[in-house]
């Protein structure tokens, strides 16, 4: 299928097809921009006033946060500003939802070229947008864009996005499992004039609100996303009095220009290459037992970046996204691994990143298709693999690969969406929120964050246990951290929890899932690392709890409750949830880094000792040996691991020929380029036995083993429960020393990836 | 034989004493702090203290009418992580609670580096390791009612397991049980049956608050400083009784006022962080005879820049507070700090050639290069040198001479990197650090719904007066006040030395409205004899104690909470229209006008009673008599100081601010030194002596007061 590059007699304009910004923004001349702007703003000026603006668009994110009405927004920290020029290149958005902010350029850049000429775009105008055709990650999520006016010119936009709790659709929470196209889904506002000369249209204020369940709720976030952008206005404002329109701009244009400069130079230092990933979404819709393939590719040519999404499924029922969307995860990835010494000044980087998707595939869907689930699917299925592409393409400068990180916990997110009366009598829906408690994966130089959050909102918070049982009919068995949740690696990932809970002062409770990842990891390991576990659920019908309960004989895992299993599908609909129905749900950790067998033994120790691993998974994946103290016999160990690298290497065969040649590029923590009489030649970097000629995949020169995906993790299940495909976990040995150079989750029918593909010598 | 008031403060370097005798003269001492027995420091200072006035240590102390303390022996147990051996007994099934950290890394508001570049962050070291936490069965709802009974044998085995594991506290927190107690307070029972050596801490004693994560991680750190702390106290107490102090031993605490031993010893907790507190209940005092009501109050030293607020003559506090990333229930003077210090390290982003100060500090060692200690990289310090905001030849009331050379030659490698003249570019880092200080000012005000306009600044520490007054005309503050000479360098011990005993009692009770006026009264009554029982115990008189009671309340279904004042400790029905008027007036103040939601659902949820104690307080002496007349002498020498405003050095006058006199007024630019700081007044300000002998500094002349 063709990319949109390579598409012509289709018009990208956010209708039918997404709206993918021309390089010149048609813009009415009955707006005028402020486009002058001082060259040469001296360092000191410089530095207030950065500092300055990073300041008011943190202020804004911060008034936005007082005053939201919304639990789910305000826990997942579901918001973020933004501040942009007046042709909305980012200077500046915040440490809140990643995904915002990425598609964030795109609605400003809509609005100026189809709103400037009518209604037009005036000073005290807001306009309000949530179309995901023309920037939106999701309907919920909704933005209120204020453009900045200084004497008479546009200088330039203040923006927020908040996600709200309702705005209609099939669905409670408008997030639609079943839905079969966008017309199932809430509310749908290409950018429309919702506040003008500083008032609140009440008319479209009203229609805003019709649709919602909550419209009292998302009336309350509208008021704080304004209060919001009234704030960051006024303090620009300010700004400007102080210094000068000239130079404000100035700054604002050198902050961008500086992260361009940071960029080019990051760039300067890799090589060209190209890039490649994939991973797969489960079930897109009640019934379905397909997996649908995700592949993203990163070729860097120069300063040049681009990103294409070639082999990706079709868009079909509840699960994909926008162009917007997987522009915005990839945003993501970007902003945090290469633009964060900027403070997330990517708009510098972006002037020379492409995005070249195939439009009607899962993650550039083409209207009407369902995209309620975005953020936890086809976003989150589209970021995670960002990471890897970009962290592989730093891998070769020693002094950025400190900033690779692997994929992070909830990498799908496990959803229960469930509803009834509350323990007040009152109605209610909720999409239970823990799983954003994530796990960060793990570094080129350490391990993971155990229950760190999820990389994608960096300062987010899950409720207090306390805080939901006091707003839903549940009683929390547990929640804890999971051994072996994290995969293993080098340095391991970051460990996820598992969540358990009954109803409790209510009769029942009705439930809806909405997942992926269950059958196979979506947090895989990168360069040897393995995946973590999958999501899970876990539903006991009948449980003897409350018997449990009433002879004082808790539980630590769900394991010790005796019930019938009832295994859940990953769109199940409307099942009930009675008194002693126990109800466990684990989310995905964070993906290992380099060979476990690489693994410190001492590190290893702490990982027992701590319960970050168990016995079992250090003697079948880290290849060591636990002593009955329960502490590992290193001699023994050492003996052990050295086993079983030479067993693999006599299963595969021996292969003797090493490289003399130095060594041009490290690729990944396994996997150099040497120099060779016919070119470059890919090298195991332990032993650098010739892994054939750098323009082949090295896979081809490993000894390959395919094994059941369920030993790559030791909480892994059976696949087979959830889809119909075959899934394996692919090993690739170095046939010298047998030394694990990488590993891949694939289902059984995809060819190997070539992952890794540098233009070295 | 006269009376004194004393406070005493407990600092890396030094041990600060103040005295105050019944006519308010004030008489400082200082020893060397004795890290591993700070007591020997504190007697010493005291000793020091007592030769000032004339008096052998025993009859001090027996003269000494209330003694003020500030320990920081918990503070320093978190920073050398040298705290006891821990044990955690939970609920079953929720021993992960302070591992999970609510899934974050508990980085909000702190380093935005840390944040944004995830790879350099992680999550602290735990307080207590998951091989002593023993979750037992047991579980009240969110009614606060039991569902499942305590199981003893539970606890018993896991109080037997934790002490053979080596435990020398233990810390009981369970889910809900600021709702209904039994059960902790059971274990504390069993623990003291068949452990009775063991230091135990409840979550329900010391922080009966909504949410188990932020009070178990209260009760964790407690347990973790307490042995510690009870040591330390005890030993002091038992060391100042046996030399002849009578009265009982007050500890300054976090919230404010301070504590008796006993209360220290259940809540050591309490005492952390109880330095930079006391600086602001000093301004609180010294406000309240300046007829100051509205005060932010900035330290400015070596490392960091604390900042306190002071509205309407009450500390503003906080009531989570954070340490090493965790994050704990205590309410506490709201103190909040950034990283730019006289040490902040000034360097160039090399990528975008852009100038940056800070938040890497050169501390204390190798510090500044001008202090010659072999620091190499230039810092806020090293530009003030420079500039002549500090005399290179006479630092430090002459203790200290300064390398100005080495600091002109580390700010000119990096003003040749930037094209820049040197003395553009020390000025320039003086900017960028005065309003990144300005900044936090602001934040400070605004985020509490507060305009920084409102407010003077009152400037404490070492490098605080050469900064203030442009950070203050920065934030549009116009008035700064620098505390008078000496007093100002010991503030925090004259802070103690002004506290009042204070009880913070809370509780959880989440109702919503249409409230029930009996429900409110039985909570606000419990709190009121909690209070009333503690004063007693204290041997306050009754004549001598206050009452003030708090509701934070917030619209149902929302996440944000707004503390109510409410000024009698029963309500009756008629009152509760008021009730939700203030909540409106309180709510709107911090949010803005229209933000409040009309007819919305209204909740109670934390209850709060603030009993105290007023203690007899310092009185300052003022200059009954003022003069313009500048004497003859006090300005000591002129030298070439640089200013921004006019982009030029100028040869510019030096004061000495022992020899001004009340009604003084100098117009900037000037420097008034005295032995611990230098007063940068600039062009376009004035500086004035009032009757305590304060400077006062007017920011902006041209502006209209």
């Amino acid at each position: 299928m063709p990319r949109i590059s390579e598409i012509t007699g289709v018009d990208f304009d956010g209708v039918n097809h997404p709206y993918v910004p021309p390089k010149e923004l048609r813009i009415s001349p009955k707006l005028k921009l402020h486009r002058d702007w001082d060259q040469n703003v001296d360092p000191i000026t410089y530095e207030v006033v950065r500092h300055n603006l990073w300041q008011i668009n943190e202020e804004h994110g911060a008034t936005i946060q007082r005053l939201s009405g919304s639990p789910v927004a305000m826990y997942a920290l579901d918001l973020n500003p933004s501040l942009l020029t007046e042709d909305a290149e980012f200077v500046y958005f915040g440490p809140y939802m990643q995904y915002m902010s990425g598609v964030t350029d795109t609605q400003v850049k809509w609005t100026l070229e189809n709103r400037s000429d009518n209604p037009g775009i005036k000073d005290g105008d807001m306009f309000l947008a949530n179309d995901p055709w023309v920037g939106a990650a999701h309907q919920q999520d909704v933005m209120l864009l204020c453009p900045v006016f200084w004497e008479g010119e546009l200088f330039c936009w203040v923006t927020n996005c908040l996600h709200q709790y309702d705005i209609g659709g099939i669905t409670p929470g408008s997030f639609c499992p079943s839905a079969e196209s966008a017309y199932d889904e809430g509310i749908m506002l290409p950018p429309i004039k919702i506040i003008e000369d500083g008032e609140i249209r009440r008319d479209i204020e009203a229609v805003y609100l019709r649709a919602s369940r909550k419209p009292q709720l998302v009336a309350l976030d509208f008021r704080a996303q304004m209060a919001g952008n009234t704030t960051a206005k006024k303090r620009v404002l300010e700004l400007i009095q102080r210094y000068g329109a000239s130079t404000v701009k100035g700054v604002m244009k050198k902050i961008i220009d500086n992260s361009e400069k940071s960029f080019l130079e990051k760039m300067a230092r890799i090589p060209d290459g190209f890039w490649q990933d994939r991973t797969y979404i489960e079930a897109c819709r009640p019934g379905d037992r397909r997996t649908h393939k995700v592949q993203l590719q990163l070729r860097k040519e120069g300063n040049k970046l681009l990103f294409t999404n070639d082999g990706t499924a079709d868009q079909e029922g509840a699960m994909n996204a926008t162009y917007s969307g997987w522009r915005g995860a990839i945003m993501v990835a970007v902003t945090e691994l290469l633009c964060w010494d900027q403070y997330f000044a990517v708009g510098g980087a972006l002037r020379h990143v492409d995005f070249d998707p195939v439009p009607g595939t899962l993650n550039c869907a083409n209207f009407p298709a369902s995209v309620s689930t975005a953020p936890i699917q086809s976003m989150e299925i589209s970021l995670y693999p960002a990471y890897n592409v970009l962290s592989k393409m730093i891998y070769p400068d020693a002094e950025m690969r400190k900033d690779i990180m692997c994929i992070g916990g909830t990498s799908q997110w496990p959803a229960t969406l469930f509803r009834g009366t509350d323990q007040w009598g009152e109605r209610y829906g909720y999409l239970l929120i823990d799983p954003i408690g994530g796990a960060i994966g793990a570094f080129s130089h350490a391990d993971g964050i155990n229950t760190g959050g999820q990389s994608r909102t960096p300062i987010c918070q899950l409720p207090n246990i306390e805080h939901t049982e006091q707003s839903f009919p549940i009683l929390f068995l547990y929640r804890k951290e999971l051994p072996d949740s994290g995969g293993a690696g080098k340095y391991r990932g970051g460990l996820s929890a598992e969540s358990c809970f009954i109803p409790h002062n209510t009769d029942v409770i009705t439930q809806d899932t909405l997942s992926s990842g269950n059958a196979t990891p979506t947090s895989t390991g990168m360069m040897g690392g393995y995946p973590s576990t999958t999501n899970a659920y876990t539903f006991l019908r009948d449980s003897d709890i409350l018997t449990r309960m009433a002879d004082s004989q808790m539980v630590e895992d769900i394991s010790e409750v005796s019930g019938t299993d009832e295994m859940l599908q990953l769109r199940q609909e409307n099942f009930l949830q009675h008194k002693s129905d126990v109800y466990a749900v684990r989310w995905t950790g964070g993906g290992g880094f380099g060979d476990p067998m690489d693994r410190a033994m001492e590190d290893i120790n702490e990982d027992l000792e701590h319960y970050a691993i168990t016995a079992e998974a250090a003697g079948s994946i880290y290849g060591v040996v636990v002593g009955a103290d329960g502490k590992l016999d290193e001699a023994a160990s050492i003996a052990r691991r050295a086993e079983l690298r030479a067993a693999r290497v006599a299963r595969g065969g021996r292969k003797t020929a090493t490289l003399e040649g130095p060594v041009l590029c490290e690729a990944s923590v396994n996997l150099n380029a040497r120099q060779h009489s016919d070119g470059a030649h890919w090298a195991c970097a332990k032993c650098a036995c010739d892994l054939g000629h750098v323009s082949h995949n090295y896979k081809d020169g490993c000894l390959r083993e395919d094994h059941p995906v369920a030993d790559s993790n030791p909480l892994i299940g059976d696949p087979s429960r959830f889809i119909d495909d075959d899934v394996c976990f692919r090993q690739f040995f170095c046939p010298g020393c047998g030394a694990q150079i990488d590993n891949e989750i694939a289902v059984t029918r995809d060819e190997v990836l070539a992952d890794i593909h540098v233009n070295v010598g | 034989m006269p009376s004194y008031l004393c406070g005493l403060d407990i600092g890396g370097t030094f041990t600060d004493c103040v005295l105050m005798d019944d006519s308010g003269r004030l008489t400082i001492s200082k020893a060397p702090s004795t890290p591993g027995n700070f007591a020997d420091g504190v007697l010493e200072a005291l000793r020091r203290a007592g030769e000032r006035v004339g008096l052998e240590l025993p009859a001090l102390l027996g003269s000494i009418t209330m003694l003020a303390h500030g320990t920081t022996a918990g503070t320093n147990a978190i920073i050398q992580r040298k705290g006891a051996k821990v044990g955690l007994i939970t609920t079953r099934g929720h021993n992960d609670v302070i591992h999970i950290m609510r899934g974050s890394r508990g980085l909000s508001g702190q380093d935005i580096k840390l944040i944004v570049h995830i790879p350099e962050s992680s999550k602290p070291e735990p307080i207590i390791p998951k091989r002593l936490i023993r979750g037992v069965s047991e579980r009240v709802d969110c009614f606060g009612k039991v569902v499942v009974a305590l199981n003893e044998d539970e606890v018993r085995s896991a109080i037997l397991s934790l002490v053979d594991a080596g435990i020398e506290a233990l810390a009981v927190c369970f889910l809900w049980s600021f709702l209904a107690p039994e059960h902790e307070a059971r274990v504390k029972a069993i623990a003291a049956e068949i452990a009775p050596q063991l230091y135990v801490t409840c979550s329900h004693e010391l922080a009966p608050k909504w949410g188990e994560y932020e009070r178990t991680t209260a009760v964790a750190l407690n347990a973790y400083i307490g042995p510690l702390t009870v040591n330390y106290v005890t030993n002091l107490d038992r060391r100042l009784k046996e030399m002849g102090y009578k009265p009982p031993l007050q500890i300054t605490q976090c919230a404010g006022g301070t504590i008796a031993v006993r209360t220290a010893r259940d809540a050591p907790l309490l005492t952390l962080d109880s330095g930079p507190v006391s600086g602001v209940t000093g301004s609180l005092y010294l406000g309240k005879v300046m007829n100051e009501p509205n005060i932010i109050t900035t330290d400015m030293g070596g490392t960091s820049f604390d900042v306190g607020v002071i509205h309407d003559g009450q500390a503003m506090v906080s009531y989570k507070s954070l340490v090493h990333q965790y994050e704990y229930f205590l309410p506490k003077v709201d103190v909040q700090t950034m990283g730019t210090g006289g040490g902040s390290k000034v360097w160039i982003d090399k990528t975008t050639g852009t100038l940056r100060v800070g938040p890497q500090s050169a501390g204390a060692m190798p510090g500044p290069i001008c202090y010659r200690r072999g620091g190499e990289v230039p810092t806020t310090t090293d530009a003030d040198v420079v500039l002549g905001y500090l005399d290179a030849d006479n630092f430090a009331g002459g203790t200290m001479s300064l390398d100005r050379e080495g600091a002109a030659r580390g700010l000119q490698a990096l003003a040749d990197e930037l094209g820049m003249d040197l003395y553009e570019l020390a000025s320039g880092v003086a900017q960028i650090a005065e309003f990144q200080m300005a900044d936090l000012v602001r934040k400070a005000t605004i985020q509490k719904g507060l305009d920084p306009r409102d407010f003077v600044l009152f400037a404490f520490g070492g490098a605080g007066p050469v900064h203030m007054a442009v950070t203050a005309r920065e934030a549009g503050i116009k008035r700064v006040v620098v505390p008078q000479g000496d007093t100002a360098s010991t503030w925090c011990a004259f802070g103690a030395a002004s506290a009042d005993t204070l009880h913070v009692n809370e509780q959880v009770r989440i109702m919503s409205s249409p409230f029930d006026v009996a429900s409110i009264n039985t909570v606000l009554a419990e709190l009121a004899a909690k209070g009333r029982a503690q004063l007693e115990e204290d041997g306050v008189p009754a004549a001598q104690q206050t009452y003030r009671c708090s509701i934070d309340m917030r619209h149902r279904g929302q996440i944000n909470e707004v503390e109510v004042e409410i000024d009698k400790d029963q309500i009756a029905e008629t009152d509760l229209d008021d009730l939700r008027a203030r909540f409106v007036r309180r709510y709107e103040q911090l949010y803005g006008r229209g933000a409040s939601l009309p007819g919305a659902r209204l909740e109670c949820v934390t209850f709060r009673a603030r009993a105290s104690a007023l203690s007899r307080k310092p009185s300052l002496i003022a200059a009954t008599e003022l003069t313009d007349e500048i004497p003859a002498g006090a300005k000591t020498s002129e030298r070439s100081i640089y200013w921004a405003e006019w982009k030029k050095a100028a040869p510019s006058p030096i004061y000495n601010g022992y020899a001004l006199l009340p009604g003084n007024v100098i117009d900037g630019p000037c420097v008034i030194e005295t032995t611990t700081t230098s007063i940068v007044i600039h062009p376009g300000q004035r500086v004035a002596v009032d009757a305590l002998r304060n400077f006062v500094i007017d920011t902006d002349v041209t502006a209209s007061a």
